[in-house]
């Protein structure tokens, strides 16, 4: 006997949640593109999608963040600290790879200075992932030695049922627990197969790439130059990607005020490392193509202990010219040792 | 052989004859139904070349990779006309020399892929009747004209749910041939003139910018509109500019390599009596 929820408990599910003041954001399609949005009842839910085009990443870092708001009078600048809202959310259908994104962004956030505009939307929200039961092309979970059931970075976890009914409960943190005690009768318990999580081929042998990557001589290899050469220097797969997480500090405004804001960046872009001077270290496409991949499968990993990446695919499959971390782990593994 | 063999072997001889020192043209993707862009130096590379109704990329763009070209040496691309558009556009604004690119042209026709005569830009004489008689898509059409007919409170509510999505990640500009600034005015930050922040103001800021700098310029390829991650229809805005410029002035970028670009000249015959 294991827990379930039915699908046409759903409604009353969310509506539990929502008097309990709570927002419920889940996969949504909007003006044509799929994202995490906030949802009134069930049937605004898109759960038949592999995936969402955007990752529920926004809803942590989101693309600008207003920081504090000034104004520079003759004696002294009057500041207003901007904090984040404070209501509290369920992500619901989250999937794995998206929840894995989290997790894997926490240490960063918190290692030398607490980002309380992370941690506060974290700990506002619980998060309940739904497992994969199907997987398309790009989809790389196994490969970054996840799975398209894991339960990393999530609260709750559902587990599709074979026949389509509902979801198979399963308590993963405190958080979760505590929400689903808000929704306990509308729980049964019942013996009902699980449908099976799809077959994710491993695609690279992370392993051998993270190797390659650690030898020092490797960072000068013609492999970057080659490998690089069709990357047109868009920031889509940076933006687009579940744990990428670098930002820019811009202030808004006149001489006399303006609010000073946290805004996203991109290591794809020529100015993200451009000195005053005008040198640019990073100063081809091949060099910034190379940080990317090092620092998410060397320097992370090195500072935090994992890679960052959660095997989303999301780089590949939005890439306007089909590049991608699959294609060069992929011709890394491959490379003659 | 089809014209997949034969441009293979055309890209091979150029390379292997020392006339060309690069051929950019398409390559198998990472799945079945997708091309990616292959750059290939040597003649055994290009065996790698594939072409096929889903080449649909306009690959000029890679031509003003800064400092690509400035070593005077010659090199090949694959282009359909929307790309053999660009390069005449390029050319008119002092982007590209022809004789630098030789061209392995080529149509989608019903799926079916033709080969374009001719190797020199100059040698598609009939490409301004050809980019006349295309017509564009009738949903971009319909939609155009349906959003013509909105008020302009409407409008504004549109685009502004279109705009919203924006995440700057700047892959329309990327991609878009005619995007060659080697500083856009969006990384122009000493000051900053346009807000780098994607909220409501800076992402029409980024929009309206791109739209104006390309009235006139486009050629139309459709780059932007399918390189955009959050699927704003930038096709609905280039088709929109180009059909006013079309309208006011006559004019289709792209036609031949002699045209004056039509917002950056002027006669002593204008009618006004101002240079703007």
């Amino acid at each position: 006997m294991t827990r379930i929820l039915l699908k046409s408990r759903l409604d009353d599910c969310l509506a539990s949640w929502q008097s309990a003041g709570f927002s419920v954001l889940a996969p949504v399609q909007r003006h044509e593109m799929s994202t995490f949005g906030e949802v009134q009842k069930a049937s605004d839910i898109s759960l038949d999608l592999v995936l969402t085009e955007r990752t529920i990443k926004d809803h942590f870092f989101p693309q600008t963040e207003p920081l504090i708001r000034y104004k520079i009078g003759r004696q002294q600048i009057d500041s207003v600290t901007m904090t984040p809202p404070e209501r509290k959310r369920v992500f619901f259908g989250v999937r794995p790879c998206d929840a894995s994104g989290l997790a894997i962004d926490d240490p960063l956030f918190g290692w030398d200075y607490k980002d309380d505009y992370w941690f506060r939307r974290r700990e506002n929200s619980v998060i309940i992932t739904i497992a994969c039961t199907q997987a398309d092309d790009f989809c790389m979970c196994t490969s970054v030695k996840l799975s398209p059931d894991s339960t990393k970075g999530a609260d709750v976890m559902l587990r599709p049922l074979a026949n389509g009914s509902g979801w198979q409960v399963e308590t993963i943190s405190e958080r979760g627990k505590a929400l689903l005690d808000t929704v306990s009768s509308l729980i049964q318990e019942e013996s009902s197969e699980t449908a099976p999580p799809p077959e994710v081929a491993e695609k690279f042998d992370v392993g051998k790439v993270m190797e390659w990557l650690a030898d020092k001589k490797n960072f000068e290899s013609q492999f970057w130059k080659d490998i690089a050469l069709r990357c047109v220097g868009c920031g889509s797969c940076t933006f687009l990607c579940p744990t990428c997480h670098c930002f820019d500090i811009q202030d808004e405004g006149d001489t006399y005020q303006g609010i000073r804001r946290k805004n996203w960046d991109s290591c794809s872009f020529a100015l993200f490392t451009m000195h005053t001077s005008g040198h640019n270290p990073r100063n081809t496409q091949s060099t910034r193509w190379r940080q990317r991949i090092m620092h998410k499968f060397n320097y992370y990993q090195g500072k935090f202990g994992v890679n960052s990446c959660s095997g989303c695919g999301r780089c590949t499959r939005q890439c306007p010219v089909d590049m991608g971390i699959t294609e060069t782990l992929q011709a890394i593994t491959n490379l003659p040792r | 052989m089809g014209i997949q063999e034969q441009y293979r072997n055309e890209a091979a001889s150029l390379l292997s004859s020392g006339e060309v020192k690069l051929v950019i043209g398409f390559g198998a993707g990472s799945t079945a139904d997708r091309r990616r862009p292959l750059f290939a130096c040597t003649a055994a590379e290009a065996e790698q070349f594939v072409l096929d109704s889903a080449c649909i990329a306009n690959l000029s763009a890679y031509l003003v990779t800064e400092g690509l070209l400035t070593d005077g040496k010659k090199v090949a691309v694959y282009l359909k006309p929307d790309g053999l558009r660009s390069i005449n556009i390029l050319i008119a604004e002092a982007q590209l020399k022809p004789e630098q690119v030789v061209i392995l042209g080529y149509a989608i026709e019903n799926g079916e892929v033709k080969p374009l005569t001719g190797r020199s830009i100059g040698d598609f004489t009939d490409l301004g009747d050809r980019i006349r008689a295309t017509t564009p898509p009738p949903a971009v059409v319909q939609e155009a004209e349906r959003i013509d007919a909105m008020s302009s409170d409407e409008r504004f509510a549109f685009w502004k749910e279109q705009f919203s999505k924006c995440i700057k990640c700047y892959a329309c500009r990327q991609v878009c041939p005619m995007c060659y600034c080697r500083r856009c005015i969006v990384d122009v930050n000493q000051p900053q003139w346009i807000s780098t922040s994607s909220h409501t103001l800076g992402n029409f800021e980024w929009n309206l910018v791109r739209a104006f700098h390309l009235a006139g310029r486009c050629a139309a390829c459709g780059a932007c509109d399918r390189a955009c991650p959050v699927n704003i229809p930038l096709r609905l805005i280039n088709y929109r500019m180009g059909k006013e410029v079309r309208d006011a002035f006559d004019y289709c970028a792209g036609e031949n390599s002699g045209q004056k670009p039509v917002l950056a000249s002027y006669s002593q015959d204008d009618s006004e009596t101002f240079i703007l």
